[in-house]
């Protein structure tokens, strides 16, 4: 009974849809926060794990060593390496392919490097085609010569929990 | 009562000649044993009954070790005098082979008449060039008096001696890596057993003993063995020479009785120098742990009191400190001694000599850390003990005792990074 | 010594040993691991790496295994709180100065170092000081050196010494600066060099033709047998996505123990050699064409059938010994499917007078070389032509053994030895010397004179408990080689000795029990009267045959040459009509009977390079294409079974029925070619491995004449001289060379510069050129 009365008396005044608009209303003033992609970026944590890229050593010496033991942590494969020895006699690699359509983004490239040459950046954006899956040495010396300022920012930013 | 054997005639015109030599009594012994042909187990007895020790830091009873070798076994023997003196501190050899070479070519010559050995060898350290060529002089004479070669003294027994110089390795001290040195192989020491009485020079039995043991021999069986054993105190028998040098007034070497009381022994070097205190000594030779010098005193030198003060007597290498001494300077230079001087053959002396010396020479050059005394008392168990020879246990020994003893002033080397002297 | 057993309890756990035997041969045996580094069952104990120390109850020092001997009643710990201390105190320091350069290192991954350090190793380094650095020391084309990595357990050193034969590595300098090197700047030569990567624990050294190549996870181990010499030296092939990446040795005591020569270890390289043949070939209006497998197998078909015209006599087939049991059956049988007997194998034999054994072999078995107390080798280098097999003459000489040589040159040796040097027509009277020391009285022996030193071989071999007479490649390429066999025959019938031959190929045994000699072809008569239509097998006809000149001019009269072969050559090229690519060792399945007769069978590995194949299949289908019965096997062990049926149980043997008095071909006047063939050019696939090539073993075509002989043609050093053999000549630089005797000149065999020549073993004129 009243229960009846008390619905009745919301219903009569509407009172259910002006609380509606008083939320309406509260958001109506306060300052928004959908972030405008692309004009505006959200943060992103230093570990985060886009695109590959190899790094150099400051004299310009690529830093990967052909170890192996990227290709052999990868869950997913998608790593192949070939290695001799350069002219200088010093270890490196002839080919360096990772098929970005296997990679799972797991970091874990990363993690095993012990020369931290195999990294992954904050890059997100860029389109692969199936004919063009395989992203090879050359392509990523260019991504890492790119970003290498933001590569080494981040790597400093994580060591002291590493 | 000093200078009564391996140095008996210090003092008389050039005993190094054989005519002097032989006209103070020498040779006279060897003459008596060809002559009679005294049974070679009968010597061996008398050699147990003087309770002679081995002089070269072990201690081993000489007469016990001559009969590991059976004489009458067919096949070569050899005999082998190890004058490789090379502990820091220790120069007592040197003046046996400056001053009475004889009496260890005659003791030699004895020695290996007890054997059977027809083939003898004096390695000399590399360094003594001249007592290299004296002993060389005396082997020469004593050839040419027919006391060596074939058929010594009409007597039937050969017995060839020849001298061989070191190139300059502590290792080869060690009885094996001197056998192998000899061979004309890296002077190694070979993994025992096999022992060089079985397995010696050359794949012989071998015996080797220290110069001063050698050079005692002929005054035993002269005198008899009980009159040396009475020389010295209970288990160690017979006299001793002492090379005694640090911070004292008259450095050399002195031969005195076993269990001469230390204080009595420094009274004879004359003294502590300057009249400071004594802090520290190391009785028998850089391989031997430090003492404290007030321990020091109340003690005798003999083989027993000084092994229960926690060190060793070694080859009577006795060096004296005064508080004047920095115990962390000290112990980086023996530190560094013993990485030089590792063969290199077994991982924990090869590789901890190395690291024992790089800890040190840091905590002496201010850079030390708490720590490090943790780390070089957990390392120095894990060298000795675990390797061929003894190089091992004597590069970790000192560190033992410095620390044993003088920990506070490593600390304070570490806390005010500089010395406590 | 009588070998009683004693008790001994390991970890709580009864073991029984024999007296004396040390406690880390008993622990492996019982299954029970002790870490060791400078250990290896097969060099002497030197005890210096102190990883093995456990504790013996009453001891109160920790003892290391190796050098312990076992007691009764003995009590070991090898988990107890002191051994696990001593062992992991050792680790500590052994890591101290070892670099953490593990992912550069080749050894990663299959370390023992590695292994070891994490059962015992900290995870905390506590040495903050500098580590050591050692430069790196080039010791030749084979193994690359990083010595910075090394522990000094002088396994290395070890085994020079004790296996090889050689000490060419050593360790100078003291305590920490301990080296290994080869004191002065040298390469490191032994025929067995490459072993020094297997005994080395650690990285230190490393194959260098296998450098930075592979990871030791990434490699797919395939079991196979040498392809070179006799040995049939067992190996693991080490395959990356089908590729042959590295040959390492298989244990097996009864024949190659844990060795492997460097041939056999490095000659994998030449599988991926440039030259390789990789397509079917047809000569068509004197161009080489590439064509597919069926217009090839078809041309080489109709091809055959056109040049027999009818007469199966007009066909022959060459097969090379290095060839499997297989390759041979099938040939063989194509051969007899088209009316032919004419197969032979034996294309460096020089004389192939009846008499001869027709199924020869060694005569015992591998192992038992080593226990012979008296050995008389009659024109053999065994280091080089089966560097295993002289490692086991080399045990027998350590032992005590003598051991004798009569050889047309003067062998570097490392064991004592007499050698009797002499010219080729010499050797046999130096054999007939000894048959007359024996008081033998037939043929030419009659005619000779026994000096004591062949009167006290004589007595040697007789009184001997164990003695061989064993003949080598050298007296099978002997124009006279039937008379070498009647006198060695002589000589070890009458002494006791048994009768041996050290065959030259890998399958050479097993090739004479399917072609027998009597009834089959023999070389020099089917190039002497050519045949219309030949089938090569695997071999390049300047370089394998025994007369290069002879085997020219035989394959230019030829209507039509078919050749399997795994390389392109000019001198194939120049013969063959049709050439079939053939896989080649690691890629084909098969077997070879090994000089001790031993049947080893194995399985391919690697992908066929191109569209080469195996060449059991490539005959079968041939077979099938010319419409022959017989030829629908499945598989080769099909080929196998078929073999084995057809042999019966037929064994290899030494049998030999010659007059000791025939006429000999070699004359004893003016001067002699010794054509002997250097070890790394002894088949098509060794001449073309790269690194081997590099080697100090590595020669080109030469005269080499001692200095008196030379001074007598007005010869010298550097300069030229003319080779004239039969109406072939060659110009050749001229090498003064001590070990070869008087008027003889050694033109070796097998290399560039020699195809115009003659026989290998012959007369020959030299002149200034």
């Amino acid at each position: 009974m009243l229960k009846t009365m008390r619905d009745y008396i919301k219903s009569l005044f509407l009172l259910e849809l002006f609380k509606g608009m008083k939320l309406t209303g509260y958001y109506l003033f306060t300052k928004e926060f959908t972030v405008q992609y692309p004009e505006e970026r959200a943060p992103m944590s230093p570990r985060f794990r886009g695109l590959h890229a190899q790094r150099r050593y400051e004299n310009g010496e690529e830093r990967c060593i052909a170890c192996k033991l990227c290709e052999a942590v990868c869950p997913a494969q998608a790593i192949t390496i070939e290695a001799e020895p350069r002219e200088d006699g010093s270890r490196r690699t002839t080919r360096y392919d990772i098929d970005l359509f296997k990679c799972i983004f797991c970091g874990y490239c990363q993690e095993s490097c012990p020369v931290d040459a195999i990294v992954e950046t904050r890059v997100y954006e860029y389109t692969r085609d199936p004919s063009n899956r395989v992203i090879d040495k050359e392509e990523l010396l260019k991504i890492g010569d790119k970003y290498e300022a933001q590569i080494s920012a981040d790597i400093a930013a994580q060591a002291k929990h590493r | 009562m000093a200078n009564e054997v391996c140095l008996r005639f210090l003092g008389k015109e050039t005993p190094w000649k054989l005519k002097n030599y032989q006209s103070y009594g020498g040779y006279e012994v060897l003459k008596k044993i060809l002559s009679e042909k005294t049974p070679p187990a009968q010597i061996i007895e008398e050699m147990k009954t003087s309770n002679l020790r081995g002089r070269g830091g072990a201690g081993f009873p000489t007469g016990v070790k001559w009969g590991f070798i059976n004489r009458d076994a067919p096949g070569k023997k050899y005999l082998v005098c190890n004058s490789d003196e090379g502990e820091p501190g220790t120069f007592k050899d040197r003046d046996i082979l400056r001053y009475n070479p004889h009496q260890l070519v005659e003791g030699m010559i004895i020695a290996a008449y007890v054997i059977g050995a027809n083939l003898g060898y004096n390695y000399i350290r590399g360094e003594f060039w001249n007592e290299y060529r004296r002993f060389q002089d005396a082997i020469d004479e004593a050839r040419e008096a027919g006391l060596l070669g074939e058929n010594i003294l009409g007597s039937g027994f050969d017995f060839e001696l020849h001298c061989h110089l070191g190139a300059g390795a502590y290792v080869c001290g060690e009885e094996t890596a001197l056998l192998e040195s000899i061979e004309g192989k890296k002077g190694q020491p070979r993994f025992k057993p096999p022992f060089p009485a079985m397995v010696g020079l050359y794949g012989e039995p071998t015996i080797i003993n220290n110069t001063e043991s050698l050079a005692s021999v002929p005054v035993i069986l002269e005198k008899g063995g009980e009159w040396f054993k009475n020389l010295g105190v209970e288990n160690s028998g017979g006299t001793k020479l002492f090379s005694i040098s640090g911070n004292i007034n008259n450095p050399g070497v002195f031969e005195v009785p076993m269990g001469i009381k230390f204080s009595e022994l420094l009274e004879m070097a004359g003294g502590m120098k300057d009249g400071r205190p004594c802090k520290a000594v190391i009785p028998g030779g850089s391989s031997a742990p430090v003492i404290p010098g007030a321990r020091m005193l109340d003690l005798t030198m003999d083989y027993d009191c000084i092994q229960k003060a926690g060190s060793m007597l070694g080859s009577g290498a006795v060096i004296v400190m005064d508080d004047r001494q920095c115990m962390v300077k000290v112990l980086e230079r023996m530190s560094y001694f013993y990485y030089e001087e590792s063969c290199g053959q077994c991982t924990p002396c090869r590789e901890g000599t190395g690291w024992l010396y790089r800890v040190v020479s840091r905590i002496e050059n201010g850079e030390g850390r708490m720590e490090d005394l943790d780390l070089l008392d957990d390392i120095t168990p894990k060298i000795s003990g675990r390797t061929i020879c003894a190089l091992g246990d004597a590069a970790a020994g000192p560190v033992q005792g410095m620390l044993r003893h003088f920990r506070d002033e490593f600390e304070y080397h570490i806390t005010h990074k500089k010395c406590m002297v | 010594m009588s070998e009683q057993l004693v008790t001994i309890e390991i970890d709580g756990r009864e073991v029984k040993a024999k007296a004396g035997a040390m406690l880390i041969d008993v622990a492996d045996e019982a299954g029970i691991h002790i870490p060791r580094f400078c250990y290896h069952k097969k060099l002497s104990v030197s005890a210096n790496c102190r990883m093995c120390l456990v504790e013996v109850e009453k001891v109160p020092r920790p003892l290391p295994a190796c050098a312990t001997p076992v007691n009764d009643g003995m009590k070991v710990k090898t988990q107890s709180p002191l051994a696990v201390t001593a062992q992991q105190g050792t680790m500590e320091f052994l890591l101290i100065n070892h670099p953490l350069d593990c992912p550069i290192c080749d050894q990663g991954g299959e370390c023992e170092l590695q292994d070891v350090a994490v059962g015992y190793g900290s995870d905390v380094c506590r040495y903050v000081e500098g580590k050591r650095v050692v430069a790196d020391k080039n010791i030749g084309p084979l193994v690359a050196t990083d010595l910075t990595r090394c522990i000094q357990c002088t396994r290395c050193v070890r085994f020079g010494a004790e296996i090889a034969g050689v000490r060419e590595l050593g360790a100078t300098g003291r305590g920490e600066h301990m080296q290994i090197g080869t004191y002065i700047e040298k390469s490191v030569d032994s025929e067995l060099s490459g072993n020094i990567i297997d005994v080395c624990p650690v990285g230190s050294l490393t194959s260098k033709p296998f450098r930075f190549r592979a990871r030791a996870w990434e490699l797919v181990q395939r079991d196979a047998v040498a392809p070179h010499d006799s040995m049939g030296s067992n190996v693991h092939l080490h395959l990356r996505n089908g590729e042959i990446m590295r040959v390492v040795p298989k244990e097996n005591e009864a024949v190659n123990e844990c060795w492997l020569s460097d041939r056999d270890r490095y000659s994998y390289q030449g599988i991926y050699s440039e030259d390789r043949l990789t397509k079917p070939l047809v000569k068509k209006d004197g161009e080489w064409q590439e064509v597919d497998w069926k217009e090839a197998l078809e041309a080489a078909a109709n091809g055959l059938k056109a040049a027999a015209g009818g007469d199966g006599d007009q066909l022959a087939a060459l097969v090379s010994p290095n060839s499997t049991q297989e390759e041979i059956w099938l040939a063989k049988k194509l051969l007899q499917g088209m009316g032919s007997d004419n197969i032979d194998y034996r294309l460096r034999q020089g004389d192939f007078r009846p008499g001869q054994p027709d199924r020869p072999w060694l005569g015992m078995a591998i192992a038992e070389l080593e226990e012979l107390d008296a050995v008389l080798i009659i024109g053999a280098n065994p280091r080089q032509d089966q560097p295993l097999l002289g490692h086991r003459l080399r045990k027998a000489a350590m032992k005590g053994a003598t051991i004798t040589y009569i050889n047309p040159l003067q062998l570097v040796l490392n064991y004592r030895s007499s050698q009797w040097v002499t010219t080729p027509a010499g050797m046999l009277e130096e054999l007939a010397a000894v048959g007359k020391g024996l008081n033998l009285r037939r043929g030419i022996i009659a005619q000779t004179k026994a000096e004591d030193r062949h009167k006290a071989l004589a007595a040697s071999l007789k009184e001997a408990g164990k003695a061989a007479v064993l003949l080598g490649p050298m007296a099978l390429a002997h124009p006279d080689a039937s008379m070498i066999w009647g006198l060695a025959d002589a000589v070890a019938e009458s002494s006791g000795a048994t009768l041996g031959l050290l065959p030259e190929a890998a399958n050479s045994t097993g090739a004479g029990m399917i072609c027998e000699a009597e009834n089959n072809g023999k070389v020099r008569e089917l190039l002497e009267n050519p045949r219309k239509g030949y089938l090569l097998c695997n071999l390049e006809p300047s370089l394998d045959l025994h007369d290069p000149a002879l085997a020219g001019k035989a394959f230019d009269k030829a209507e039509f040459v078919v050749a399997l072969s795994a390389f392109r050559g000019d001198s194939l090229d120049a013969a063959a009509d049709v050439q079939l690519p053939l896989a080649t060792f690691g890629e084909t399945s098969g077997t070879f009977v090994n000089a001790a007769g031993d049947w080893q069978s194995f399985a391919g590995a690697a992908k066929p390079l191109g569209e080469a194949r195996p060449g059991w299949k490539i005959l079968r289908v041939l077979g099938n294409v010319l419409e022959i019965s017989g030829f629908d096997q499945d598989d080769c062990g099909q080929v196998l079974a078929e073999i084995e049926e057809s042999l019966a149980g037929r064994k290899p043997e030494n049998k030999v029925k010659v007059d000791v008095n025939e006429e000999r071909w070699m004359p004893a006047e003016g001067m002699a070619r010794i054509g002997d063939v250097p070890i790394y050019a002894a088949d098509p696939l060794v001449r073309r491995a790269s690194a081997l090539q590099e080697t100090v073993h590595h020669v080109e075509a030469a005269v080499r004449i001692n200095a008196e002989t030379a001074k007598g043609l007005g010869l010298e050093e550097g300069g030229q001289a003319l080779v004239s053999q039969g109406d072939g000549q060659a110009t050749l630089p001229v090498v003064i060379d001590e070990t070869v005797p008087a008027n003889c000149a050694r033109v070796q065999s097998a290399l560039a510069g020699t195809e115009k020549l003659g026989a290998a073993f012959g007369a020959v004129t030299l002149t200034k050129a």
